[in-house]
C-alpha cells in the first residue's frame, strides 16, 4: 500500500521534547565523565553541576511542553510499565543526590549519581524504544544510540569545561566513534524495516549530511589534538591542540544535538498502514454461476 | 468530551435532509437547551427507508450551517450601484418591510406593464440550484411563482449543461427515466461508465451497492480515474475521456456479430421494441398507406403488415421488399413507396454497428480489445435470458445486468450515442425496466412527477407519448420565448415547467452579451431571483458568468452568507435554513437516483430551533410577496391546487384554504399535512401538523412492481422506441429546415446529432479542435482536464462549512489537482507542489495530488471551488475546473448540453501568495 | 465476559467520511481532532491499481501500548475491553500518542473552534474545559453504551447503545458488539468472513477487525 498516504510526521513532540533528550543525554554523559574524573581524582564538580543542569533544563523543557503542567506530579503514577514514570523517578533521585555530591565534593556520591545518570539515560532510550507508533524510535538499535550519544556529548562537553588530558581526549574520541557506530547500526537496522524509506530520506537529506560532517570533523579535530598530545609537540602546538579540542568538542556536541533534533522531530513519522490484502469488492468471476 | 450538566432540556426533532438530489433522507435534530447540537439518523425509519434511516455526511454539516457566524441575518440592500467582482456592494441592513416593499414595487410596476417585454421574453427570471432540491427548502415560493405567471428559468447555474443532461432528455423519452440506475437490489452485473454512484448516489444507493457487493455483484467501472466507485468495483477500466460511446458500440458489435442470437431476448425485441419495424431506403419507416401505421414483416403471411396486426409473427431482422407502403418524412411529407426495399429497424441498427469492432474501439478508447470482448461476454453470461422473478406476487422477467452512465459521459457531445448505446444494450437482452436491469427513476419533463408510470400514455406508432417542442412550419417557435431558446432549438426537451431549466442554459448567459445576429439582442430580466445557487462559481468560464451577472439590473438573492453570486445582488433576503423552517415534501416511491422504496409518503421539516437573527421562513416570505403584489388570491388558489406539494382538496377530503386573505405558515402546512395524508391513505389517516412534529413522516406501502416500467408497457401493449430513432430523424430534419429558413446556420453541427441510429464521430476530437477556435495550439494543451465529486460537497452548496472541509481532507485530491504520478514525474511535479492548470480561456492553481489511479493523459480537479467571496471557502485557495472550461457553442450538443471536460496544460509554479491559509 | 469490538467491512466502505463527521459532531471534538476517520489508501501501479478505504481509530487493544507507556495511569482498560482516558489524570505528555501504532490519539492543545476565535452556540454549549491539554481518542462512545445497556439495550444492535459512527455508517461497513457473545452478530460476521487486524505482529490484540472476503481463513 502507499505509505505516504497515511504516515505523517508526528506533531506533538517538538524541539522542547528534543531538548529533553539533548539535555538528558548530554547531562548524563557529563555526569558519567565527572564521576570518572572523581574516581581518578581529577576535578569533577563543574562537569557534575553542568550535567545536572542539563538534565534539569531538559526536564523543564518537557514541563513546558505537556498539556497540563500543573499536574506534572502525575508522571510518577505508573512505574510498573511506563519508562516515562521511571525516568521521572530516577531524575527525582539523581538530581538531589548530584547536588549533594557536588556540594560536598564526594567522589563516592558522584559515582552513585553517575549510576543513576546511566539509569536515567537508559530510561530515555527506552521511552523512545517503547514509542511503537514512531518507527524511527521503536527501532531496537535506538537504545545503544541514545546511550552512546549521551556519553559522546557528555565527554565532549566535559572536555570543554574541564581537564583536557590525553586520557579524556581518548575517552571522548572513543565515545564519539561509538556513537557513530551506533548511528550506523541504527540506520542499518532501520533499512531492514519495511517502509523506512521516508525516515532514511530525512537522514540522507543535505542538512542531515552536514550534521554528519560536523560530527566527523569534530572527531577529526579531537583525534588530531590527541595525536599532537601524544607526540608531545611544543607549546604553540598545545595551544593549537586546545583550540582543536574545543572546536572539535563543540562540533561533536552540536552535531549530536542536531541529530537528536532530527530524530525527535523530522524523522518521527507515524507508522504507515500496510494492508495484508485488498478487499474483494463484489465478484471477480468472469461468469455467473 | 461532552459536558454533562445536571439538567438539560433535550429534544429530538424529526426532519429531513434534501441537500442533494439523491435524497431526501430522514434525520433527527438533537436540540439541547434550545440549541441544535447534532444530527442523528432517523432510526425510527430504519424499516421503511432503503438506507435504514441514515443520512450522508452532508447532513452532519447542518449544525455548523445553522450557527455559521458569517450568515446574512438581516435583509440588506446594495448601496453601491456599480456591480462587479471588484466593486464593494456596500450592503446595508434594512427592515423586512423595506426589502419586501422594494421588491413588490418593482414587481407591481412590471405587472402593470406586462409580464413579457417587447421581445416576448419574461421580465422576471429565477434560478434555483441543483436538481430541484431548492424546491424542498423554498416553502410556498412555487405558489408565488405560479401566481405570478410567466417566468424565465433559463439562466442556469449548471443545470441543463453540467447535469446528466442527455440522460434526462433521452432517458425520459425512451423509458421515463429522468435519471437512470441499475436495479441494484437484483442485479448481478453492472457496466458503469463513469456513474460515480458511491459518491453521488446518496444513502440508498450506497447501501444497496454495498449489499450487492456482499451478494457478489460484479461492477465494471469504466472511467479515466479511480473514483471511489471504481475503487469499490470489481474492475476498473481506465478509458480515454469522451470515448465511452465507442466502447459501448463495440460491446453491441460483439454481442451482435460474435455471439449467437439466442443470447438475446428475442421476444422482448420483437414485441416490446420497434426492432421489427421496416425501414425504407430514405431512412423512414415504411407505413401502411391507409392507417400510416409502421409495418413489420409477418413471417406467417410473408408480407408486410401494420405493427399491431393480431396473430402476426414479426421478423426481427432481414431485408424485404414491400409492395405497397408510404413513408412519412419531415413536415408531414408523404411518399408512396412501391416494391420498396426494406430492412428491419434491428437490421438497420446492426448494419450501423457493424464497423465498430473491439479492435477498432481499442484504438479509440485505449481499452484492450480482449477486455471489451470479455465484458461483452460477461454481460451476456449474466443476463439470465428466459428467467423470471416473482415481485409482489407478479411474475416479471429477470435480467440482472445493467448499464449506467455518469456525468461527462451522458452530457455534451457523445452523450446521445452513449445514452442510446446504454439503453440499447439493455434492450438487446430485455433488461430494460425489468427486475435486475436498467431502470428509470422518476420523471420531470413528463407528469405526474410523483408516479412515472402514470406518465406512460399511448402515443403514435405503438410508442408511448412524447412531448416534443414543435418543429413544423406553422407551430415552430421561431422567436425564443426564453433567453436560452429551449423551445426553438431543443425539440426533445419539450415545454413542461422543468423544460426551460433543462435547455441550453449557458446560452442565456452567452446571448446576454451577444445574441446571434438573426435574433434581437435579448434584454436582461428586470428582476432575477436566485436561491440556493451560485452560478458565479458553479458554471463554466466563471469570470464571464460573473460579468454577465453584474449586468443584471435588479437581483433578489435569498442569502445564506455573502457569496460570489449575491455579491451582484440588489436585495439580500435571509431565509430560515434547514433546521429553522417548515416544509412538507414527498418521500419514497421511486425518486431520482436510486431512491427505490417499498413505501411512499410525506415528511415534515419542522423548525428544530428558532431562525437566527431576522431570517424568516420562506413560506412567510412568499406569502408576504403575494400579499404585497396583490396576488394573494391566486397564491392561495395555487396552494389549493397543490403548489405546496399536495392538492388541498381531493376525493373525500377538502382542506382548501380560503383564498381571500393571507394565512400564516403553520396554517398552510397544517392543511398540506392533512391533505397529503388523506390522499395517501384514501382518507383513512388524516394527520395534522402537530402529529408530524411528533412523528416526522407518514408512509404507505409502494408496490415494488412499480419500480419497473415494463409491466405498464406490456399492459398498454406499447413498445420502447428503440433501436431506431425515426422520430428524432424527422424532428432533426424539420428543425434544420426551420433554422435554415431563418438563415440560421450556427446550429448546423448540432443538427448532425439527429441520426436514426447513432454513429461514431471523433467526439474527443471536438475538444481538441475547439482549442484552435479559442486561439490556441492543440499541441500546447496535451492533457484532459475533468472533474469529479466528493460526497461531502456534492450539490450541497456547503463550501463554507468547515466540517465538510475537514472530513473531505481525509480523501486524496481534496482541493487539489489529481495527476498520474508518472505524468507528474515527467513534468517535474512532486506531490503537494503547486501547479497551474491552463486552457486557452483560463487558468486555475492548486496543489498536485499524485496518484497511480488516474490515466496518464488526464488530470482531475474535484468539486467546484475557487470561491472569492464565500466566507471560509474563499480562504481555501482551491482550484476549480470551472475556471478553465469555456462557454462554447461549438462544444454544445443538440440537446443544448456541454460537459465538464477540457484540454489543458499543467506546469509547476511557485506557491501563490495566499497559499498559506489552506 | 464482554469484550466490545468494532468490525469494518472493507468491501462496503466507500470512504464517504459520514462516520468521521458523525463522530466529530456527536463527540464535539475540536477542529482537526478525529477519533474516527477513514483513510484513503492506494496500492499498485497504473493501470493495476487498488484503492482501499480504511476506517480507523482507537483499536481498543487487549494489550494497549498506550496504557503501558502512560506515566499518569490516565489511560485505563475497562473490563469490557474499552480503553479510556481519565481527563482528570492525564498530564498531556503525548507519550501515548507516540506509542499508539494506529495513530489513533490526539492531544487537544488548545480550544479551537470551527469558525475561528469565537465558539458557535453549540460549541460553547458543549465546551468541556477538562478536555484541553489532554490526550483524546475514540471511546467506542462508552458513555452511550453504558447508558444504553443500563436500560437493557444491546450494544451494537440498539442505536441508543451503539457508537455514533456505527449508527451513521451509510454503507453498513461498521458493526459493533460483544465478540464474546458466541451467537451474536459480531461473532457470526467474523466466523463467516475472512478478516485481518492491523499490525497483528505487534501483539496488541486489537479490538478492531477488518473484513475483506467471504469465507474463513
Amino acid at each position: 500500500m502507499s505509505e505516504s498516504m497515511v504516515s505523517r510526521r508526528q506533531r506533538y513532540w517538538d524541539l522542547r521534547a528534543a531538548g529533553n533528550f539533548i539535555g538528558g543525554g548530554t547531562g548524563s554523559g557529563l555526569i558519567v565523565t565527572a564521576s570518572l574524573a572523581a574516581v581518578l581524582g581529577a576535578p569533577f564538580r563543574a562537569a557534575l553541576i553542568l550535567g545536572l543542569a542539563a538534565i534539569a533544563a531538559g526536564l523543564s523543557l518537557v514541563w513546558l511542553e505537556i498539556g497540563k503542567p500543573w499536574r506534572a506530579f502525575n508522571v510518577f503514577f505508573h512505574p510498573r510499565t511506563s519508562w516515562m514514570t521511571r525516568e521521572g523517578i530516577v531524575a527525582g533521585a539523581l538530581i538531589p543526590l548530584g547536588v549533594v555530591a557536588a556540594a560536598v565534593s564526594s567522589p563516592a556520591l558522584a559515582l552513585i549519581t553517575a549510576v543513576l545518570a546511566v539509569g536515567f539515560l537508559y530510561c530515555q532510550a527506552r521511552i523512545l524504544r517503547a514509542a511503537r507508533g514512531i518507527p524511527a524510535w521503536r527501532q531496537k538499535e535506538i537504545v545503544a544510540l541514545i546511550l552512546a550519544a549521551g556519553l559522546a556529548e557528555g565527554c565532549a562537553l566535559a572536555l570543554i569545561v574541564g581537564p583536557r588530558d590525553g586520557v579524556w581526549l581518548g575517552l571522548a574520541l572513543a565515545a564519539g566513534l561509538a556513537r557513530e557506530a551506533a548511528w550506523r547500526f541504527y540506520r542499518t537496522g532501520l533499512a531492514r524495516e519495511a517502509g523506512a524509506a521516508k525516515i532514511l530520506a530525512v537522514f540522507a537529506a543535505p542538512s542531515a549530511r552536514r550534521l554528519d560532517g560536523l560530527r566527523w570533523a569534530g572527531l577529526g579535530l579531537i583525534a588530531a589534538a590527541l595525536v599532537m598530545r601524544l607526540s608531545a609537540v611544543a607549546v604553540p602546538g598545545l595551544m593549537i591542540s586546545t583550540a582543536f579540542v574545543i572546536v572539535g568538542c563543540m562540533l561533536v556536541v552540536l552535531g549530536g544535538w542536531g541529530m537528536k533534533m532530527l530524530l525527535i522531530t523530522r524523522a518521527a513519522f507515524t507508522r504507515a498502514i500496510s494492508l495484508p490484502v485488498v478487499p474483494i469488492r463484489g465478484s471477480k468471476k468472469s461468469h455467473a454461476h | 468530551m461532552m459536558s454533562m450538566s445536571a439538567k438539560k432540556d433535550i429534544r429530538e426533532v424529526p426532519s429531513y435532509c434534501y441537500n442533494c438530489v439523491a435524497g431526501p433522507d430522514l434525520m433527527t435534530v438533537r436540540v439541547e437547551n434550545g440549541i441544535a447540537t447534532r444530527i442523528e439518523p432517523c432510526h425510527a425509519a430504519a424499516a421503511i427507508h432503503p438506507g435504514l434511516g441514515r443520512v450522508c455526511v452532508k447532513a452532519f454539516g447542518l449544525v455548523q450551517k445553522t450557527y455559521n457566524p458569517h450568515r446574512v441575518l438581516t435583509p440588506m440592500k446594495r448601496s453601491n450601484p456599480r456591480k462587479g467582482r471588484d466593486e464593494d456592494p456596500g450592503f446595508v441592513a434594512i427592515s423586512w418591510d423595506e426589502a419586501l416593499d422594494t421588491i413588490a414595487a418593482r414587481l407591481n410596476d412590471i405587472r402593470a406593464r406586462g409580464l413579457l417585454n417587447e421581445a416576448g421574453l419574461p421580465r422576471v427570471a429565477a434560478t434555483f440550484g441543483h436538481g430541484g432540491t431548492p424546491q424542498s427548502y423554498m416553502g410556498t415560493f412555487p405558489a408565488f411563482l405560479s401566481a405570478w405567471g410567466t417566468i424565465d428559468y433559463s439562466f442556469g447555474s449548471g443545470q441543463g449543461v453540467k447535469c446528466v443532461h442527455s440522460e434526462h432528455l433521452y432517458g425520459e423519452f425512451w423509458h421515463r427515466g429522468f435519471t437512470v440506475a441499475a436495479d441494484t437490489v437484483h442485479t448481478r452485473y453492472i457496466i458503469s461508465c463513469g456513474a460515480n454512484v458511491e459518491v453521488s448516489g446518496g444513502v440508498c444507493a450506497v447501501r444497496r451497492h454495498a449489499d450487492a457487493r456482499i451478494r457478489g455483484v460484479k461492477r465494471v467501472q469504466v472511467e479515466p480515474h479511480l473514483s471511489p466507485t471504481a475503487a469499490c468495483s470489481a474492475e476498473w477500466v481506465p478509458i480515454k475521456p469522451k470515448t465511452d460511446a465507442a466502447f459501448l458500440f463495440a460491446l453491441i458489435h460483439e454481442i451482435l456479430f460474435v455471439h449467437p442470437r439466442r443470447r438475446l431476448d428475442l421476444a422482448f425485441l420483437r414485441d416490446r421494441t420497434a426492432s421489427p419495424y421496416l425501414v425504407g431506403e430514405d431512412g423512414y419507416y415504411l407505413r401502411d398507406p391507409l392507417s400510416l401505421k409502421p409495418l413489420f414483416w409477418d413471417e406467417i403471411s410473408a408480407q408486410a403488415v401494420p405493427f399491431d396486426t393480431e396473430g402476426a409473427r414479426p421478423a426481427l431482422e432481414g431485408h424485404f421488399t414491400v409492395t405497397d407502403a408510404m413513408t412519412r418524412g419531415p413536415d408531414e411529407e408523404r411518399h408512396p413507396r412501391h416494391n420498396a426495399a426494406a430492412r428491419t429497424a434491428f437490421t438497420a441498427m446492426a448494419d450501423t454497428m457493424a464497423p465498430y469492432t473491439p479492435e477498432w474501439a481499442a484504438g479509440v478508447c485505449d481499452i484492450p480489445a480482449a477486455t471489451i470482448r470479455r465484458i461483452a461476454a460477461e454481460f451476456l453470461d449474466h443476463a439470465c435470458i428466459g428467467e423470471t422473478i416473482d415481485i409482489d406476487g407478479e411474475t416479471l422477467p429477470f435480467r440482472p445486468v445493467a448499464v449506467t452512465l455518469g456525468k461527462t459521459v451522458n452530457n455534451g457531445w457523445g452523450a446521445y450515442e452513449c445514452c442510446w448505446a446504454r439503453t440499447m444494450l439493455a434492450t438487446l437482452v430485455g433488461a430494460l425496466e425489468v427486475p435486475g436491469g436498467t431502470l428509470g427513476t422518476t420523471v420531470r419533463l413528463n407528469r405526474p412527477h410523483e408516479n412515472r408510470l402514470k406518465s406512460v400514455q399511448p402515443g403514435e406508432d405503438g410508442f408511448m407519448v412524447a412531448h416534443f417542442n414543435a418543429t413544423g412550419r406553422k407551430d415552430w417557435q421561431a422567436t425564443p420565448t426564453g433567453r436560452n431558446a429551449h423551445r426553438t432549438l431543443v425539440p426533445i426537451v419539450g415545454n413542461s415547467p422543468w423544460a426551460q431549466a433543462l435547455g441550453p442554459t449557458h446560452l442565456a448567459w452567452m446571448f446576454s452579451r451577444e445574441a446571434p445576429k438573426e435574433w434581437p439582442q435579448p434584454e436582461l430580466p428586470e428582476i432575477w431571483f436566485a436561491f440556493r445557487t451560485n452560478p458565479a462559481i458553479s458554471f463554466w468560464d466563471t469570470a464571464e458568468i460573473s460579468r454577465a451577472m453584474a449586468r443584471m439590473p435588479f437581483i433578489v438573492a435569498f442569502a445564506y452568507t455573502f457569496d460570489e453570486t449575491n455579491h451582484m445582488a440588489d436585495i439580500l433576503l435571509p431565509d430560515a435554513t434547514d433546521l429553522e423552517s417548515t416544509q412538507v415534501i414527498r418521500i419514497g416511491g421511486t425518486k431520482f437516483v436510486e431512491q427505490h422504496w417499498a413505501h411512499h409518503g410525506v415528511a415534515l421539516r419542522a423548525p428544530a430551533v428558532a431562525p437566527r437573527g431576522e431570517a424568516r421562513d420562506f413560506t412567510w416570505i412568499s406569502t408576504e410577496l403575494a400579499y404585497r403584489t396583490g396576488l394573494i388570491e391566486r397564491y392561495n388558489a395555487a396552494l389549493n391546487r397543490g403548489a405546496a406539494g399536495a392538492p388541498l382538496k381531493g376525493e373525500g377530503y377538502d382542506f382548501s384554504l380560503p383564498t381571500k386573505h393571507a394565512h400564516n405558515v403553520d396554517t398552510i402546512w397544517n392543511a398540506v399535512c392533512q391533505a397529503a395524508t388523506a390522499e395517501l391513505s384514501h382518507g383513512a389517516d388524516i394527520h395534522d401538523l402537530d402529529w408530524f412534529r411528533a412523528h416526522g413522516h407518514y408512509v404507505v406501502p409502494f408496490k415494488r412492481e412499480d419500480w419497473y416500467l415494463y409491466p405498464t408497457m406490456a399492459r398498454l401493449g406499447l413498445r420502447f422506441e428503440l433501436p431506431y430513432q425515426e422520430r428524432l430523424l424527422r424532428v432533426g430534419e424539420e428543425l434544420g429546415r426551420r433554422l435554415h429558413e431563418q438563415n440560421i446556420h450556427w446550429w448546423d453541427s448540432q443538427l448532425d446529432e439527429y441520426l436514426a441510429v447513432p454513429q461514431w464521430h471523433d467526439v474527443p476530437g471536438r475538444w481538441v479542435r475547439a482549442i484552435r477556435s479559442q486561439g490556441g495550439d492543440p499541441a500546447d494543451y496535451p492533457l484532459w482536464g475533468i472533474t469529479t465529486k466528493v460526497m461531502a460537497y456534492t450539490t450541497g452548496n456547503n463550501a463554507g462549512i468547515p466540517l465538510m472541509h475537514e472530513v473531505s481532507a481525509n480523501l486524496r485530491g481534496h482541493g487539489a489537482v489529481i495527476i498520474n504520478a508518472a505524468t507528474a514525474q515527467r513534468l517535474g511535479i512532486a506531490d503537494h507542489d503547486w501547479v497551474e492548470v491552463r486552457s486557452p480561456t483560463g487558468a486555475t492553481e492548486g496543489r498536485a495530488s499524485l496518484v497511480q489511479g488516474c490515466r496518464p493523459d488526464t488530470v482531475v480537479i474535484p468539486g467546484q471551488f475557487a470561491h472569492w467571496k464565500t466566507p471560509f471557502a474563499k480562504d481555501l485557495v482551491f482550484p476549480s475546473l470551472n475556471r478553465v472550461v469555456p462557454l462554447s457553442l461549438e462544444l454544445t450538443d443538440a440537446t443544448g448540453s456541454g460537459a465538464d471536460v477540457v484540454r489543458v496544460a499543467v506546469r509547476k509554479i511557485a506557491p501563490p501568495a495566499r497559499a498559506g491559509v489552506a | 465476559m464482554t469484550r466490545y469490538v468494532m468490525v469494518a467491512d472493507l468491501r462496503r466502505c466507500v470512504g464517504c467520511q459520514t462516520c468521521t463527521a458523525a463522530c466529530k459532531e456527536g463527540n464535539a471534538t475540536p477542529p482537526g481532532v478525529q477519533w474516527r476517520r477513514v483513510l484513503d489508501l492506494e496500492a499498485g501501479t497504473y493501470p493495476e491499481v487498488s484503492r482501499v478505504f480504511l476506517p480507523i481509530g482507537c483499536q481498543h487493544c487487549a494489550n494497549p501500548p498506550c496504557m503501558e507507556v502512560c506515566p499518569s495511569t490516565a489511560t485505563k482498560q475497562r473490563a469490557d475491553g474499552i480503553i479510556t482516558i481519565d481527563d482528570d489524570l492525564c498530564i498531556g505528555c503525548s507519550y501515548c500518542i507516540m506509542a499508539c501504532p494506529y495513530d489513533a490519539r490526539s492531544l487537544i492543545e488548545e480550544r479551537r473552534y470551527a469558525f475561528g476565535e469565537t465558539p458557535t452556540e453549540p460549541e460553547a454549549a458543549r465546551l468541556d474545559k477538562n478536555a484541553v491539554g489532554v490526550a483524546s481518542k475514540c471511546t467506542f462512545c462508552a458513555g452511550r453504551i453504558d447508558a444504553g445497556t443500563a436500560r437493557g439495550l444491546v450494544a451494537g444492535q440498539d442505536p441508543e447503545a451503539t457508537p455514533l459512527c456505527v449508527n451513521a455508517c451509510i454503507s453498513g461497513a461498521l458493526s459493533f458488539g460483544d465478540i464474546e457473545d458466541e451467537s451474536g452478530p459480531i461473532a457470526t460476521l467474523l466466523a463467516e468472513n475472512r478478516w485481518f487486524r492491523l499490525h497483528e505482529r505487534e501483539g496488541t490484540e486489537p479490538g478492531f477487525y477488518y473484513l475483506w472476503d467471504k469465507g474463513t481463513l
